[in-house]
Formats: C-alpha cells, structure tokens, sequence
C-alpha cells in the first residue's frame, strides 16, 4: 500500500440518461485502514460541470481549488461558464503538465452541455488520458467493482428517476466490497434546468 | 554473470556470499472466473472456458468445473496445474472413500476434506480459489468457498478468480438483495431474502458473465455452468465473446 | 581474541586470518543447494493442428547455445509407442532426459502388458505429473510439449504439458515463438473442433508448413529445417517427414533492411 492513489481510498462513478447525466461519490476519508473521516465529498461543481476527483486527498483538494482558479479566469475572459467538453480537455491538459510528476488522482467529468444539451462523460487516468464514455464511467479504489456493477445494472435512455436508483446501487454495492471506499454516498443528478443533490444512507464499515 | 558478490561489514558474521541471482517460480496464472450460487434445491458451479498465460490464450476450450461424482461439483480456479493437482487429488481420495466406506462423501465432509488437502500445503500453497456445490444432508443448495490456504465458509453465492472483483458485488445485490428496500416500505425496511428459482439464477450467472468478459482480458470464450438437483448433475455451455 | 559483538571470544583474524564460516556451516558446500537452472541448448517452437483425419505436428532441427546455432540436427519429435509423437522445445539435454524417462515408460508398458497399449493420453498424464513433481521440487524441467496421438478409442489427441506442470488441450497449439506467430495463422483455418473437421490433409500439412515458413522468416533462433509428422485416424498411422526445408521464400526486402549489422554499399 505504497500506492499514492490508495492511502486514502474513494470512488465515484459518472452515468448517461436521457436528457441527463449522473455522478456520484463516496464520503469516506481514510489513513491506510484507519477511517478519519465521513464527509470528504469528492464531486466538485464548477458552473455547470462536475467533477469526481478520487485518489491523493491533498491532490483532490489541491486541485479542486487549481479547477476553481482556472474556470474562474476562463468565466472572465469568456463571460460564460465553461462546457463539459472544454473541461474534460483543460482537466486534461493541466493533469499532462504534470506528466513526469503526476497528481496521484483519478478524475471525472460529468454535464450536459448549455449549447447542444447533449449529455457528457469521460474519465481521465492521472496523466491526463481522456477516456470518453457514452454510458458510464468509473474512477478510484472500488474500480473494479464499479465496473462489474455499471455492466450489470446498466442500460440506455434511463428516465433521471430510474438513473438515480441505478447509479446509486452500482456505487453503493460496489463500495461495500471495497474496504476504502464507503461511509455515506453523494449522487448529483443533472438535467438541462435541474440539478438534484441527494446524500445516500449506507453501511458504516 | 558473477556468482559470489561480498555483503559484509565488521559487525556481520554470516554467509557473504550471495548466489541467488535468478529464482525459478513455481507458479503462473491461467485467468479465468468461477461462480457459484446455492439455490434452495439445487446449487450451480459456473466458470469461463478461456485458458491464458500473460496475453496469450492458450485454449477457448478447457473445463475448469467438474461434477467429481456424489453430485458434487468442484473448481479450483489461479494456477492451473496445481488446480488440476488438487482436484486430481480430491477424485482419488473420494474413490478411497467409497471403498473404505461404502457411502456417498457429503458437502459438509467434503469441505472439510480441502481445507486439509489446502492447509497440508500451507507453506508451498495451491495458489487457487477453490469453490465447491452441492446438495446438503437436507437436500437444500449449498455452496463452500476456500482461500488458497483451506479457511473456508458456506455461503449462497461466490464468485472467485480474475473477475470476482466485479462479480461479487453484483451478486450481493441481486441474490442477496444488499441495499435493496421494501418498496412499500417507504425505505424502513428491508427487502425481504428469498430464493431465487434455476431460470433466474441462470439469466444472472450469464449476465455476470458477458458483465466480466466485456471488462476483463482473461475472462471469455465460452461459459459452462454446472447444475445439480436431487435428479443429478446437468450441464449447460453459452458462447461468451473470443475478443 | 576478537572484540566485535558478533565474533567476541573468538580467534582473532589480526592473527589467525579471517574465519571460515563454512566449516560450521551444516551445508558444506559453497552455496545453498542449488537445483534451479536456467536452459542452455535450447529449442524453438513446436506446432501442432488438428485436421478432419488427424494431427500435423511440426518443430525445426536446431539447437541454439544462446544466440549461436550451435547444433542443426537435434530430433525434437520423438515417437512414443506407435501412436503417440511427443514434440518437445526448451532445453534439449532436459529434452533428452524425457526421452530416457519416456523409453523407461515404454520397456515398463511391454513387460506389463502382453502388446503395446501405451497411449497419448497416457503419455500425458505420465509426462505432465513428472512436470508436476520436478517443478514442485524446485528443480524443473525446463520445456514445453505437445503430446498428439490416437487414443485407445482411436480418437485425436493434442494437449500440452510445459515445465510448470500447466495443460490444456486444443484444435490448434503451439509452443514458444510459434504461440505468438503460428497460432494467428493455424486459427484462421481451425478455430474449433468443428473447424478442424473440416480441414483436409493436404490443406492441413501446406498450413503448418507455411508457419514453419513464417516462423523462419522472423524467429531469430529458428532454422530453415524442420521435421513433420502426419497422424492419421483412418490409416492407424504416424509418418515422420525428416529433413524439410522451408520453400518459396523470398528475401529481397532483407536488402533494404537498414540499421542492422555490417553497413551495405
């Protein structure tokens, strides 16, 4: 457990509906085995992009406020908010710059863009490799698990109702065979005018 | 190639001479998957027929899942050669049993059997995940699982090898039922455990499968699951995808 | 006397020289007991595929020393009984163990039974379990092999046995280079049973001798000469073709080939 991206633990999860798009975390901030604490959300909003960061908490928090910086200054010299698909490429770039350091992260992209309304996902690896999804997307310690999850319970065209139920399942079971992700769950549904954040009860250990 | 390189100092008084340069190792991976899931008067043993080493796949058709005989069905799924050598050593120990015994080996003994055969070798282990179903002395599913080193438990449902990881937690959902709710409950209580019948646990144990095969690189070719009921055991082989 | 915590009281090196731990060491020897090895001669693939009537199983005749293609006419196909060839590649003095161990087996087989009765998948077993048990032991032997033959209901049989004591069985096997190289080939004819069935002999033999070809062609410890045996159902029969030559080659791009080797006016 020398790996950077797993002292810490968490995950989150991303998903496409019809007209809308989800993304979901775990609360759990952890030293190795030790749990410290149970409010560490790891989905960050920046206008109306969202962004799953799980890996190195000091990464996720560092650049959580360097992706508050920037798409402030972009938001100034635009006088827009920026769209997923610029996002995913600043997400990329910055993470690139770092190529021979990397931050020890594994970030996700999530939003409908205001332009087309078409909905958007991607996840990145911690050099800023960018994986486009047209259904769902998975980063963080309970990966693999996500993955047999989102496989399983997936399908297309899912009313935000239904995309709740099935996100919210895939993240939580996938957690609870996961020792370092887990303790509470934040699940973000995003249409074209609504926004829905809902705090999931799960198992606590 | 030197042989000999000092590692000493004023203070050390051992051996210096160090000639451990390249170390053979006894054990490979031959991927695949293995699930099993008890059902209330059956249990099914299921596993991938992809044989690999590293990327290669060595065969699209090799059978990891035995029916052994008493109605019992085993897999031992990691290291091919020494799951081959256990069940090998499972077949002609249970052949002893009849001939001392006269009588069918039950689930119970039989689990307990491995965990000897695997702790007998606990310091040069079956690198294996073993699962074993069958029907208990009350004619009820029952499925035991084994860590390579013989702890093992009855359980309704495992999954081992390469893809566990991505089954297992889809099986606690959808056999288990784990952090699933009443409906009319308004989300006070629990939805309620039941058995599932072999039609459903069927549809699952493919599900799972095409799940893992779309997302690991060991796990395909084609799905064989094994069914045992009071009637005997049947066999069941699907084509998963050869990518 | 020496002074050091971990050699106190004993003589001291200043003048009696520096103490030689081994003559207490329980192991007399220089070094731990060392059975591991790594291969010296060594072989090159062996290939194998099934056809509608039979087995075509082929391996070239070289005996690398490393790089140096130190002996051109090593045997790699060894008839076991009368309906069994086992092709061995990997190191060849381990490889002529196995033809002694596999000899003792067949003397064994006609003293105890009154005519030949020592089928391939007998030889697999036997072989794969003494790969079994020498792995075990630390000490393998370091090979891998195709076992093909008619078995005692006269039905095909092709698996593989390597020095880890891992098998398997399969329309279409090869072993080193030629897993990579020849396996593409060998299943784009016979990807399954059903395939192979439908394979002809002529087809089946022109197949393996094109990946013979290709694995001349691009394996760096391969030779142009190789032997090929034809295990038939309906003729009861094995024929072991000796000293075949890749064919039909052409070489004009190596010409072009620039970077390597001695620069080329």
């Amino acid at each position: 457990m020398s790996n950077p991206a797993s002292i810490n633990g968490g995950s989150a999860v991303a998903m496409v509906g019809k007209d809308c798009v989800a993304i979901a975390c775990d609360l759990r901030l952890g030293n190795q085995s030790l749990g410290v604490a149970n409010n560490f959300e790891k989905v960050f909003q920046f206008g109306h992009v969202f962004l799953g960061l799980t890996g190195l908490a000091t990464d996720v928090i560092t650049l959580n406020e360097t992706f508050r910086f920037k798409t402030n200054l972009y938001k100034m010299r635009e006088e827009r908010d920026i769209e997923p698909e610029t996002f995913a490429n600043l997400v990329s770039t910055s993470l690139y710059e770092k190529r021979f350091g990397p931050y020890f992260v594994g970030p996700i992209v999530a939003g409908i863009n205001s332009k087309t309304n078409q909905p958007f996902i991607c996840s990145f690896d911690s050099i800023g490799c960018i994986d486009y999804s047209k259904d769902f997307a998975v980063v963080g310690t309970a990966s693999d698990q996500l993955y047999g999850m989102c496989e399983g319970l997936y399908e297309p065209n899912l009313s935000p109702d239904d995309l709740f139920e099935t996100i919210s399942q895939a993240l939580l079971n996938a957690n609870d065979r996961d020792a370092l992700s887990g303790w509470g769950a934040a699940v973000y549904i995003i249409t074209k005018d609504k926004i829905s954040k809902r705090y999931l009860k799960s198992r606590q250990d | 190639m030197s042989v000999t390189s000092a590692v000493s100092s004023d203070y050390n008084s051992g051996v210096s001479n160090v000639p451990i340069e390249h170390q053979f190792n006894p054990y490979s991976d031959n991927g695949g998957t293995v699930l099993g899931i008890a059902g209330e008067d059956f249990a099914i043993l299921a596993g991938d027929t992809r044989h690999t080493t590293g990327y290669s796949i060595n065969s699209r058709y090799e059978p990891k899942v035995f029916s052994v005989g008493d109605e019992l069905l085993i897999t031992a799924n990691g290291f091919a050669a020494d799951g081959d050598a256990l069940v090998k050593r499972f077949r002609n120990q249970l052949k002893w049993y009849h001939f001392d015994h006269k009588k069918n080996l039950t689930i119970k003994s039989a689990a307990r059997f491995i965990q000897h055969l695997l702790y007998g070798k606990r310091f040069f282990p079956y690198y294996v995940h073993t699962i074993i179903a069958g029907l208990d002395e009350e004619g009820k599913g029952a499925v035991y699982s084994f860590d390579p080193v013989g702890s093992y438990e009855r359980e309704q449902c495992r999954a081992g090898g390469g893809a566990a990881s991505l089954i297992m937690p889809f099986l606690d959902n959808q056999v288990n039922f784990k952090n699933q709710m009443d409906p009319d409950s308004n989300g006070t209580a629990k939805k309620e455990l039941k058995y599932l019948k072999l039609d459903e646990v069927i549809s699952l144990v493919r599900d799972a499968f095409s799940s893992a095969t779309e997302r690991h690189i060991n796990v395909g070719d084609g799905l064989e699951i094994l069914i045992v009921t009071k009637d005997g055991v049947r066999t069941e082989y699907y084509p998963l995808k050869k990518d | 006397m020496n002074h050091g915590p971990y050699d106190w009281g004993r003589p001291s090196d200043d003048t009696y020289g520096a103490y030689n731990h081994q003559i207490a060491a329980a192991n007399n020897s220089q070094f731990p007991k060392m059975n591991t090895q790594q291969p010296i001669v060594t072989g090159t693939s062996v290939i194998a595929v099934k056809y509608q009537d039979g087995i075509v199983l082929a391996a070239d005749n070289l005996g690398s020393y490393g790089s140096l293609a130190r002996f051109s006419d090593i045997e790699r196909l060894l008839p076991v009984g009368d309906s069994t060839i086992v092709g061995i590649s990997g190191d060849i003095s381990d490889l002529q163990q196995i033809e002694r161990i596999l000899d003792d087996l067949q003397v064994q087989d006609s003293y105890d039974m009154e005519k030949p009765n020592l089928k391939p998948e007998h030889v697999h077993e036997y072989l794969s379990r003494v790969f079994y048990n020498r792995r075990s032991k630390m000490d393998p032997l370091w090979n891998s092999t195709i076992v093909a033959g008619l078995s005692s209901t006269n039905e095909l049989v092709l698996k593989y046995a390597d020095l880890l004591g891992v098998t398997y069985s399969s329309p279409a096997i090869a072993t080193g280079f030629g897993a990579h190289l020849a396996i593409p080939l060998l299943r784009r004819k016979v990807e399954t049973e059903e395939d192979a069935s439908k394979l002809t002999e002529e087809e089946a033999v022109e197949l393996v001798r094109n990946c013979m070809k290709v694995l001349f062609y691009r394996d760096a410890r391969s030779i142009d000469k190789y032997s090929l045996a034809v295990i038939s159902q309906s003729r009861k029969k094995i024929d072991i073709h000796k000293g075949l030559r890749c064919e039909d080659m052409k070489w004009e791009f190596a010409k072009h080939i620039r970077g390597y080797g001695a620069p080329q006016l």
